[in-house]
Order: structure tokens, then sequence, then C-alpha cells
């Protein structure tokens, strides 16, 4: 019995796919939703599992734990050797030296190096010690350690900077990097490893930065504590943790364009099998007539959607694979720029990725499915016999449309007061798509409705393309609002985009408004400015600290009150005179706060922040929130005194230059004679432009995939305009022996496919607006505490109208080019039986 | 053999109840061909709907080969369209994505009753061995009724029922596919009831019934 | 403490293919000085590193006794290496590298550490302090001499948390192996400058699982210089140290040969320090049988019970291993551990089995 009816649904099977040998375009639409939808969310996804997983991996260093640091404080700035050795022969084997060190090339890239000594680097993951372990460096590790030195370069890094094999990199002070070879360990991502010894050499030095500490016990801490000399403190590695709570809202924000990127790509499978469905009416009546049963139909439907989605999900996969490793460089720079976060370069799938995929496009096609099943299972054999092909215009259908966009853009408006973190942002933005999108149709029927109304009888042409428009959208809505989705996705990004590099660049210029920027601990800066007091117009000296304030990451910074930047400080929020009472430092002790505080923590002006301090907490009162886009910390300005009073540990953190004239030429000399070293300076257009390049990394990604959503939804489009033709043939074909010629049917089938891509895109315009104003309003500062002014320019709604049009005109023609070959045939076929 | 009796149909309408058939009977033994003729309206595709199971009567009880029609499950009735009654419509009912040859073995592949010696004895009397490989978009409409033809009686049912089968072709034609019709109707030893409004077509079968005003006689 | 075993191999190894750790120990000795005879010990400065050389060990085992008749083993050696034959810059770019293995033998269990250090920072080393002491360490490691020699002296280490205290002290003199310290390996000429003191007194303290033990016995230290010990026909060696009950000490070993015959040598020291070498015909050497060893590879069958007879000194005794479970997983693996003796004589000593 089992058999029996396997055979037969396996017959059903044969006969339903055989539609797609005949009508081969609607399969490849059908897949091609299918994997572009995948192929973009899978991406996202990879790409964040992948920095999530890299995360995890900030708890070691190159292969070693790392749960605890030893740092150096107070006017110590390096661990001297003394000291770790010192704590070796105490008994303290779980450290390791480190010397993490930012070098500028001749050629100006900034580089990071990594240097331990590997003798002592406790290989977290060498389980088995037999020989049989892969080396930790492939190929001859004796060569790290031994003159003249080896540098791991990652492939990636090299094949970017150009880097073979053997090249020695020059850097600005003159010194040589030790030969290169191409290979990467744990967590190096793009930072060059050398060992100690080549690392003392090439730096001139003979101290560490810090050390790398494994696991300890609770009472080995205390003794390591204990043990540790003045200058030396143990903190914990918090970084895993710090990462995963910073890059959140980034994380968020990728997965959601995925997301979006899927749901578009649904859209298409949706109208693909539909239509196939639709199409196959007439077979699934006769295999009903043949005593197939609705469950055996259903059956072999359901097979059929299982097929379509592990092959759209595998080739997806696949794609996405590609995509992911594509696009991770640029999301690996902007992580390791905004949150010093190390990713490996390269993606790897898993099958986790592929089951979640499979299942989400299988529910996805499922849902596609379910509604001709479920119609048809109301329907006897008799009524579907006499089911025409033609959709019709339903009228119910568009109230429940309406009465559903009122409903999801009416629970926005209520949700949008509730949202307080990120993904609720995105609920919020999800609900207002969707009701847009469910709101096109009506609208378009709507728009149409009246334009045929009004228009005066002897315009027949035109009253017949207007109706005809009700012919084309039961088949066109669903690219309509797919459409839609991407165009207002895409200009409320652009608008996001743009109006946060405008006020980036402007907040930059005021802020780095200085002439060069000095970090060297060798320089003298009171030698410097007295020297040459003609040469510079003014100077900024800052110190400061980094401590944890409400358990992230926070850095102090004692200020020059009087500096011109200082004087300058773009504020986001401020009392009055914020910036002279803050000068003053009245016994109210205020504070300037940058305005992530404001945002992130949720402290307002005129409250006060307890700051952990040398002696111990101390309240501050916030008169002033700045901007300070890109920090992902919370950061606190006070007049440099008042941290010195508070905190002994502070640090020189830097000095700006004002030059007379801007000619950092003439200034280098006095900079190197005050003690400066070559590559201890930048100068402002270099630091602007690394700044700006961090920026437009960032947004690359989201840009990416912003402008491959719009690819799928001008896809989908062209998927339905290609099933329309098809299923119309006969009738354009009656139309021409009726006398219709190649320009009025262009009207008639072009002229209301151009008014809805217009009413859409006219739509999309203020949904754009007011999507791009819940991102910067709303959104991205409950993410990342950074508030901006909206922006709006044209100049995406007009590239965006141009891709439109191309893609119209691109569909328009190709469409009356396969009319045109097919329309003989279907002329012939008019006449009836041959 | 199929039996039926008292078989009385009608259907609600917006002023009032309008009756098809009323109390009609009638016999089809195994391997007989009953035509059965009337005007528009008289009610025999009704009668034809009913007995294939595509509606339900009022009154009446059905049986075919001493299985009750009647209360049939949807199950059951499924069962019978794929193994015992075959349907021959006036425009064919073919699958237009599947070639000729897979067309008329359609049925008996989902009936799990394939004979491929039947089936090309079918195909060499219907004359179709030179069109397996087409598409039914490429015959013509005669040459498309008999693959129906050969999907119907490939595997053998106990009973065909043709709804005007030749209602879309020209007259010669038409009367070349009754003749194979009948033909490979014997040759299966179905039986075979045919609604037609053409006493030519009624001509070629063993027997005939008139429908009118509801009630049915025999010729 | 897990170190980066692999990368010392991988330093270590100066051969291109290091499918067997003791590759090291075959490997041609070009550039390195080779040990010729007509070698002159001088004490205290050939306790010291000798550079020129390319391996070298200070390797001490011991059988120990507490207060209560449990028995202790312990096994502390301090290997170098030098990695290249240049003269030493000293500092970070040392040309040599340091390893050490600790291993103890408790009543309930085998515990043993293994570290390593590169030489020239401070961190490792065998040196004479600024007042003039002998100093061996790695890490917290260290034999502290109270004077220019290691005798007397004393050893701190730590393995697995338990911290071991002994002081060493011995009467008799150094004893020079093969001749007059010239130890030949092979019948092909590789050889080492060997010598030993097998009469060690040891009284210490151990701390173990919260517990102070309170230990005495005798130690035995080999020291051992060279740039190849093994030939590349030698898959390794069968060493036996041993404390018989008449007070003298016997040390046997055997160099395994695939090609040539196997190299067997001993020394016999009387009680007073008065030692005369053993040549081969003078010593039969036969395995007893195999035990299974449980290592991380798997489990390997190892000859644990020996006999040995050494006819001139009425020799006639069974040797073997009272606990199977002293197999090393280190970096080079082997197995040593403490072995009883019975037969003519009674006793106890350390085996050592290596190239398995």
């Amino acid at each position: 019995m089992k058999t029996e009816r396997l055979t037969r649904i396996v017959w059903v099977n044969r006969v339903l796919l055989s539609h797609y040998r005949r009508h081969p375009l609607q399969a490849i639409f059908l897949l091609l939703g299918l994997t572009l939808g995948v192929a973009l969310w899978s991406a996202v996804e990879l790409i964040n599992g992948h920095a999530r997983t890299s995360y995890a991996d900030a708890e070691q260093f190159l292969g070693a734990d790392a749960h605890f640091w030893i740092r150096p404080t107070g006017e110590n700035a390096a661990v001297s050797q003394q000291d770790y050795i010192r704590l070796r022969r105490l008994g303290f084997v779980e450290l390791y030296p480190i010397i993490e060190a930012r070098l500028q090339t001749r050629e100006q890239d900034w580089l990071i190096l990594l240097a331990t000594d590997f003798m002592a680097l406790p290989i977290a993951d060498a389980q088995n010690n037999s020989s049989e372990t892969a080396t930790p460096f492939v190929g001859d590790a004796l060569a790290f350690m031994t003159p003249p030195f080896q540098t791991a370069v990652p492939e990636s890094l090299a094949s970017e900077l150009g880097i073979n094999p053997g090249d020695q990199l020059t850097l600005t002070n003159g010194q040589r990097l030790p030969p290169a070879t191409l290979q990467s360990r744990p967590q190096q991502g793009e930072r060059l490893v050398v060992d100690m010894a080549a690392a003392f050499e090439v730096l001139n030095r003979d101290n560490f930065d810090y050390l790398g500490v494994t696991k300890l016990s609770a009472s080995r801490e205390q003794a390591l504590r204990q043990a540790l000399p003045e200058g030396l403190i143990l903190t914990r590695n918090q970084q895993s943790l710090d990462l995963q709570e910073l890059t959140d809202s980034l994380h968020i924000q990728l997965a959601a364009m995925g997301w979006l990127a899927f749901v578009v790509g649904l859209f298409i499978v949706f109208n693909a099998v539909r239509f196939s469905l639709w199409m196959r009416q007439a077979t699934l009546t006769t295999l009903r007539e043949m005593g197939i049963g609705l469950d055996d139909l259903a059956l072999a439907i359901a097979l059929e959607a299982l097929f379509w989605s592990v092959l759209g999900t595998l080739l997806g996969g696949g794609l996405g694979f590609l995509l992911g490793n594509l696009l991770l460089p640029t999301v690996s720079s902007s992580l390791g720029s905004l949150y010093g976060a190390i990713i490996t370069p390269t993606v790897t799938l898993t099958a986790r990725h592929l089951l979640q995929a499979a299942i989400m496009t299988l529910l996805g096609v499922t849902v596609a499915v379910a509604g001709p099943i479920w119609l048809s299972a109301r329907r006897s054999i008799r009524q579907q016999q006499h089911q025409t092909l033609d959709q019709q215009f339903q009228p119910r259908q568009l109230g429940v449309q309406s009465l559903s966009a009122v409903a999801l853009l009416g629970l926005a408006a209520l949700y949008y007061f509730q949202i307080d973190s990120v993904s609720d942002g995105f609920v919020l933005l999800a609900l207002v798509l969707f009701g847009s999108a469910l709101s096109l149709p009506p609208l378009l029927y709507g728009a149409f409705w009246l334009a045929a109304r009004s228009m005066p009888a002897s315009w027949w042409r035109l009253r017949w393309a207007m109706r005809d428009a009700f012919a084309q959208l039961p088949h066109l809505r669903i690219a309509m609002m797919a459409l839609l989705l991407a165009l207002v996705a895409n200009l409320g990004v652009s608008t996001l985009v743009g109006s946060f590099r405008i006020a980036f660049t402007d907040w930059l210029t005021v802020r780095m408004s200085a002439d060069v920027y000095v970090q060297s601990a060798t320089l003298d800066a009171d030698a410097l400015l007295t020297q040459a007091p003609l040469k510079v117009q003014a100077s900024h000296a800052r110190t400061g600290l980094n401590l944890r304030w409400q358990d992230r990451p926070t850095e102090i910074r004692g200020v020059n009150t009087q500096a011109p930047d200082m004087r300058s400080l773009p504020l986001a929020l401020s009392e009055p005179n914020a910036l002279s009472q803050w000068a003053e430092q009245g016994h109210l002790r205020p504070i300037l706060a940058n305005e992530q505080v404001h945002h992130l923590a949720g402290v307002n002006l005129g409250e006060s922040v307890s700051l952990p301090t040398d002696t111990g907490t101390v309240d501050f009162q916030v008169v002033g929130f700045f901007h300070d886009y890109g920090n992902p910390y919370y950061a606190f300005y006070l007049p440099k005194a008042t941290v010195s009073q508070y905190w002994k540990n502070a640090q020189p953190m830097g000095l700006a230059i004002w030059l007379q004239d801007t000619n950092l030429q003439a200034f280098e000399p006095d900079l190197l004679d005050a003690g400066a070293e070559p590559g201890d300076w930048i100068d402002q257009r270099q630091l602007m432009s690394v700044a700006l390049q961090i920026f437009e990394r960032t947004f690359a990604i989201t840009g990416a995939l912003n402008t491959l959503t719009l690819g799928v939804a001008g896809v989908a489009l062209f998927a339905a305009l290609m099933s329309i033709h098809q299923q119309r043939l006969h009738q354009y074909a009656h139309w021409r022996a009726l006398g219709v010629n190649q320009q009025e049917w262009l009207l008639i089938v072009g002229g209301p496919l151009a008014g809805m891509v217009m009413v859409t895109g006219l739509l999309a315009i203020p949904l754009g607006a007011v999507l791009s104003a819940l991102l910067i309003a709303d959104i991205n500062i409950i993410a990342f505490g950074w508030s901006m002014p909206l922006n709006w320019s044209w100049h995406p709604v007009a590239n965006l109208a141009i891709l439109t049009t191309l893609t119209l005109i691109l569909t328009g023609l190709t469409a009356l080019w396969r009319v045109q070959r097919q329309l003989p045939n279907a002329l012939i076929r008019l006449g009836g039986t041959a | 053999m199929l039996r039926f009796t008292h078989l009385s149909k009608g259907y609600a309408q917006p002023d009032g109840f309008l009756p098809v058939l009323n109390d009609v009977s009638g016999e089809v033994a195994r391997g007989e061909s009953v035509a059965l003729l009337g005007e528009s309206g008289s009610g025999k595709s009704t009668l034809l709907h009913l007995v294939a199971g595509l509606d339900v009567p009022d009154h009446g009880t059905m049986l075919l080969n001493d299985i009750s029609l009647t209360d049939a499950s949807a199950q059951t009735w499924n069962r019978l369209r794929r193994e015992h009654i075959s349907l021959v419509f006036q425009d064919f009912h073919l699958i237009p994505t599947l070639n000729v040859d897979d067309n008329l073995k359609l049925q008996a592949r989902l009936a799990g009753q394939l004979d491929l010696d039947f089936c090309n004895q079918l195909i060499e009397r219907l004359g179709l061995t030179g069109l397996l490989h087409g598409l039914p978009g490429e015959l013509s409409g005669g040459q498309q009724q008999r693959v129906a033809i050969a999907r119907s009686l490939a595997h053998r049912p106990t009973l065909v029922l043709a709804d005007e089968p030749t209602g879309n072709l020209d007259e010669q034609t038409a009367q070349d596919v009754m003749t194979l019709l009948i033909d490979c109707v014997r040759a299966a030893n179905s039986s075979l009831l045919m609604v037609t409004h053409s006493p030519a077509m009624a001509a070629y079968l063993d027997r005939r019934w008139h429908l009118k005003a509801g009630e049915l006689h025999e010729d | 403490m897990k170190t980066a075993i692999a990368l010392f191999i991988g330093l270590l190894c100066t051969t291109a293919v290091a499918d067997n750790e003791f590759n090291l120990l075959r490997s041609d000795a070009s550039g390195f000085t080779q040990v010729s005879p007509g070698l002159e010990l001088s004490f205290p400065a050939d306790h010291l590193p000798h550079p020129d050389y390319r391996i070298e060990w200070w390797y001490l085992t011991a059988n120990l006794t507490d207060e209560d008749g449990q028995h202790w083993g312990i096994h502390w050696t301090l290997f170098r290496q030098s990695l290249r034959p240049e003269p030493d810059p000293g500092g970070w770019q040392s040309t040599q590298a340091w390893m050490a293995h600790a291993a103890l033998s408790t009543p309930e269990n085998h515990v043993y550490d293994e570290r390593f250090a590169r030489g020239g920072i401070s961190q490792a080393g065998v040196e004479l302090t600024a007042e003039g002491r002998f100093d061996a360490w790695l890490d917290d490691w260290q034999w502290l001499g109270t004077g220019t020699e290691p005798l007397p002296g004393t050893l701190v280490f730590t393995v697995s948390e338990t911290r071991v205290e002994l002081d060493l002290s011995s009467q008799t003199p150094w004893v020079l192996q093969g001749d007059n310290g010239y130890s030949q390996k092979a019948p092909s000429g590789q050889a080492s400058a060997y010598y030993s003191q097998p009469h060690i007194d040891i009284a210490g303290q151990i701390q173990h699982n919260g517990n102070t033990f309170q230990v005495t016995g005798s130690g035995w230290l080999d020291r051992e210089w060279s740039s190849q010990p093994l030939a590349p026909s030698q898959p390794g060696w069968d060493w036996f140290s041993l404390h018989l009950s008449s007070g003298d000490a016997l040390m046997v070993y055997q160099l395994r040969d695939t090609q040539a015959p196997n190299t067997l040598n001993g020394i016999w020291v009387t009680p007073d320090g008065r030692f005369s070498s053993l040549s081969g015909d003078q010593i039969t050497l036969s395995s007893k049988g195999e035990t299974d060893v449980s290592t991380r590879a798997g489990t390997r069958k190892m000859p644990l019970r020996w006999s040995i007879e050494v006819p001139a000194h009425k020799v006639d005794i069974e040797v073997s291993a009272p606990r199977a479970d002293h197999w090393l997983d280190t970096l080079f693996p082997y197995w040593e551990g403490p072995v009883s003796v019975t037969g003519s004589h009674q006793g106890k000593g350390y085996m050592e089995l290596t190239g398995y």
C-alpha cells in the first residue's frame, strides 16, 4: 500500500515538475529569488557569527590563554625585563611578555606589530604533546628566533600591501623588519608577528608593553597581586565581553540588512511559486479528475517546495559564503579600527547555517504555496474546471490588505514610544516597512481607478491602458512591494549615511583643527615649545587614562581648557556658558562628557556622575555633552589640573600643535631636535583621511548590501513582468489580430507599468524620509549614542530614479522582444485547433 | 457494471428549486456502450457528473460493480477515479507540459496498472505512433482527443465517461474518433457512457438513452 | 603549564625530517665541537655549561623515604641546547635554549612537568652567582650550591603544586665515566663527556596535598655533554643507576643499535668512591619481559624487568620497576622511574628507557 502511494506521488511530482521544463524561466526566477535572498542573508549571518566567535577569541593571545593582563601604571610606560624575570623566578610561569607596537612604513601604511617570547608562550590548545602536533608556525620555527629573524604576515595583509615572502618592510624610522613569511597564527588578524628578539632590535628597546597571563586560581591570583612590584597592575581581560557588548549594535544593523534582503528575495519566490501554481491549475484539475486526491496533491506540492528550498539553500549558501568572504575584510577592518577587534580573515560555512537557511526558505516557500492549496481545497473539481486562468480583481483581498496596512502602521505608531533598544528599533522599522508595503496595492488600484475615471472619453487608448493596469496589477503587486521595500531601505540608509558623513566631516574639521599631532615617549614638549615659539601658534597637551565606568571602558582626558580645539568644542547638549563654567572649576566640579554618556548611560544634563579615582569615588556634575563620533567608549573631559589631582596614573596623551604657517616640513627639524623620533607625529591631513577612510569602510558594507537588495528587487520586477507576458500572450495575439500596433501595445502594456513604478517611487520618497528620520533620530542614538541632524539630499533619489528607469526600460525592451518572437505562434494558435 | 436507481438532483436557484434529474434509473453492463442524448439543459451532463462523483445526488443510489457510489468518501472516489472510472472531455484535458507518450500512460501509472503491451496496442489502433514525442500543443484536435482516449483506456477501467468528446471536432474527424473510441473501448472490455447531443454520434454506440424533462427513457 | 612544545621541536630539530624526536641527538654535529679522547675534566669549571657542545644536561635521580616509610622518587633534569654553532651574543639573541623536567613518584601517583626557556635573559641557566655559588635554574626550579660546586647544595622545585626542597651533599669524589670522562657511545665514534656523582645524601621535605613529609635517601647526579651522543643507527638507550645494599653503586647502560651490536657500558663505584669502568663483555644485560605502559599515544609495551650480571663484582640481580606508570609524555618522551633490585644484592635505583 505504501509503495503504491509513493509511486503515485512520484508521478504526480514528475507531472508537476514537467512544467518547468517547458517554462525554464520560471524555474530560474524561482531559484534566483531563493538564491539571492539566502545568499545575502547568509553572507551577513556568516560575517556576524564569525566576528562574534572572534570576540570570544579575545580571551586568547596568539593561541595562548589571556585571562589577565599585567600592565604598567604611573610613571612607567613599559614592563621591564627584570620585573618579568623576577616574577617568573618566583614561580609565576603563567606570564608571558608582549609588545604591541603601531608602526608606519615608508609607504605610509600603518601596521601593528606583535611580539612575544615563543618559548614562554603557553599554547592553550596543545592538548596532545606529541610531536605530531602541528607546529604553531608552518615551516622552520628556528628562523623566527635566529637572526635575521622572520616576520609572520597574514596572507590577506600581504596581498593588500603587495608583500612577497622574503620582503623586508622598511619603517619610517629607517629600520627594516625581518624578512616576511606568509603565515598566520590564531588571533593574529591583520597584524604582524615577530619574536621578541627581533622586536627589540627593530624597535630599539628592551622592555615589554605588557604581560599576558593564563588562567589563575583565586589563590594564585592573590599571590600574584601581592608579588607585583610598584608600577605594575593585574587586570582582568574583559575584551571579549566588551567587544560583544560594543559591537552588538553594529551586528544587529548588519543582520537587519540581511533579513531585508532575504525578505525581498522571498517576495520573488512568493511571486514565482504562486504564478507557477496558477499556470498549472489546469494540470492540477486534470490530476484531480484522474483521481489524485487533495492530500496527494498537497504532499506533492510540498515535496516540490522542499526541493526548491534545498536547492535554493545550497546555491544561496554557496553564494553567500563567497559574498561573505568578499565583504569580510571590509567589516574586519571597520571592527578593528572602531573597536580594536581582531577578526580572522576567512569565513567558514557550517551545516548549522545551511540548516537555518533551509528552514527559513522552506517556511517562505510553504507560505507561498499554502494559499493556493487552501483555496483549491475549498473548491470542488467542478468549480476548478470553471476557474479561468486570468487573475481576477479581488476587492476583498484589497480590503484585507488595506486593513492590515493600517493595522501595522498604527502598531508602529504605538510601538514608537516604547522602543529603547536596537532590536526594538528594527522591529519598528519592520512594522513601518511592511505596513507601507501592504498599503501599496490599494494605493495603486486607487490611483489607476482615479486616472481611468478622470480621463476624457476620447483618450480611449489611455483609458484602456489604465484599465489594463487592473489586469497587470495582481501579477505585479508583489514585485512592486518588493521594489518599494528596496527603494525605501535604500533611501533611508543613503540619507543616514549622507547625514552622518556631513556631521562627521564637520565635526572632524573642528576637532582636528590642529596641524600636527605628536605622540612620543621621548619628546621634551616644553623644550619644543620654547625653542620654536614663532612657529607654534598654539599647542594642546592632553593627559588621561582609561578606566571602567558603568562596566564599560571609559576614557578620562585632562585637557587644556583654553586650547583652540577646546574653546570650540562641538557640543551636542549643554548648559549656557558650559565651556567657561567648566574651565573655571567651581566647587561643583563640572565635567564634560561625550554624548554617548547621555544617550547610552542615561545621564542627563546637570546630573552628577560618580567616577572611581585614586581616593575613592568622586562626584562630578555634567555641564555639557560633546559630540564624539566613532568612539565606542564613554569619555569625560576635565581640566588637566583636576585630572592630576584625582588620578596619579594619568599619562601624557599626545600633543596637538597649531602652526603659524602650516608648513610641517619646516617644523619637522624642531620636532626631531626636541627628541621626537620619525614616525611619532602625524599631520592633520593624514589624520583626517584615515578617519574618513574608516568611516567610508564601515558604511561600504551597508552600501553594498543596499545595492544588492535593490538588485534583488529589480530581479523581482523583471521576473514578474516576464510571467505576465507569458501568460497574456494569447491576449496580445487577440489584440494584434484586432489591429493594435506596436506603439499602442507598448502604451497599453508599458503605460500602467510605468505608472505603477512612478507611484511606488513617489511613495518611497516620503517613506524613505521617515525611515531615515527613524534611523538617525532614534536607532542610531540607541545603538551608538551619536546624534546628528538629518540632511536630506535629492542625490540618492535621483540615482534610484535613474536605476529604476533603466530597469524598467530593460525589462520593457526584453518583454517586447520576447513578445515579438512568440507572437506569430500565438497568432496561429488563435485560430483554434489545426 | 454500473447501476443507478431513483437518482434525483436539483439545484437551488434564487427563485426556487430547480429539479434536473427526477427519479432516473438505469444500468450499463460490462462492455456495453451507452449514449446519453438530450437537449441542452436536459440534465445529461448532471447525470454524468453524478456517476463520476463530481456531484452528489439528492436522492437515489449508484452501484459500480457492487461498490456503492452513494455516500462514498472522497478517498473512495479518488481511488475509483484512478482505477475504475476514467473521464474523457470535450476539451481533451491533456497535461500540456508532458509529451504524448507520457500523457497517455499517465492514468495507468497513477493507478499503478501500467500494461505496456496494451498501451502499445492502443497506440497502434489510435494511430499515435509517430506522435509520441510531441507536446499536446502541437497536435490537432483530433489527435489530442485520440491521446485522451488512449489515456482513458490504458488501464482497462470498468467505466469510461465521455462528455461530448467530439464536440470540438469537425465532422470527418469526429467520425474517425468515434470509430476509434468504440473500437478501443471494446478492446479494453470497458463500459462506455457517453453524453452527446448528436444522434449521428450516438449511432456508434450499443444503446441510446434520452433525457427529457428530468426523466430517462431508453431508445 | 603547557608550553610551546612543538615549537621547541621545531627549534631543536635542525634536520628537516623530524619524525622521531631523538633525531636531534643523532644529527650531525657540524659546526659544534666534538668530544674527543684525551679529555681532561677539571672542577668546578666543568660543572658549568659548555656552549661549544650542542647538548648538555644536569641530571638528578633519587630514591627517598619519609618518616612513615613511604617511598618517594625524584627525577630532576636541566637540559641545555646550543641552537647554532656561533659565539653566544647573549640577551634575547642568545644561541642557548633550556628545557627542564621534574618528575615525582609519590606514594599514590606519578606527576611531572616540563618547562622551556630561552637562554641569555636570566630566565634559565647554569652560572656562578655574584657570590660565586653554583646556580642552575629555570624559572623557580633551582639548584643552588653553597659554593662553586653543586654539592653541597639545595634543590627546590614544584611539580603539580607539590613543592620539593632537598639538601644534597656528598662525601665521595666525582666519578669520571668511560675513559677519564670520555664516554664512547657507538663504534663509529659518537661520544660524550660524562661524569657522575653516584653517592648523594639527601635530606629534605616534600609538601604534597597539604601535608609535609620529611624525606631522606640517596641520589645520583649525571653530568653529560656532547655534540652527537647517538649514531644514526641507534634508536635510544636503556640506563640503570643502582644503589646496592652493599653500599656500592652500579651504573649500566646499553645503547641499542639497529646495525651494529649494542654498545654496553657500566661503572662500579665503591662506597668510598673508588670507581672502575665496566666494558661490554663484563656485563650481561637482558630484558625479562614486557609490561603495558599507558601513554598519550596509546599503550606501549616496555621492558620493565631486566636481569644484570656483573661477574667481576659477583652481581647477579634482577631489576624491576614496581610501578609501570612512569612514562613522560614530554617533547622527547621516555620512561624514567624507580626500580627495585633483588637477587645477589638488594637495593634501589632508577631506570631510564629512551627511544621506544
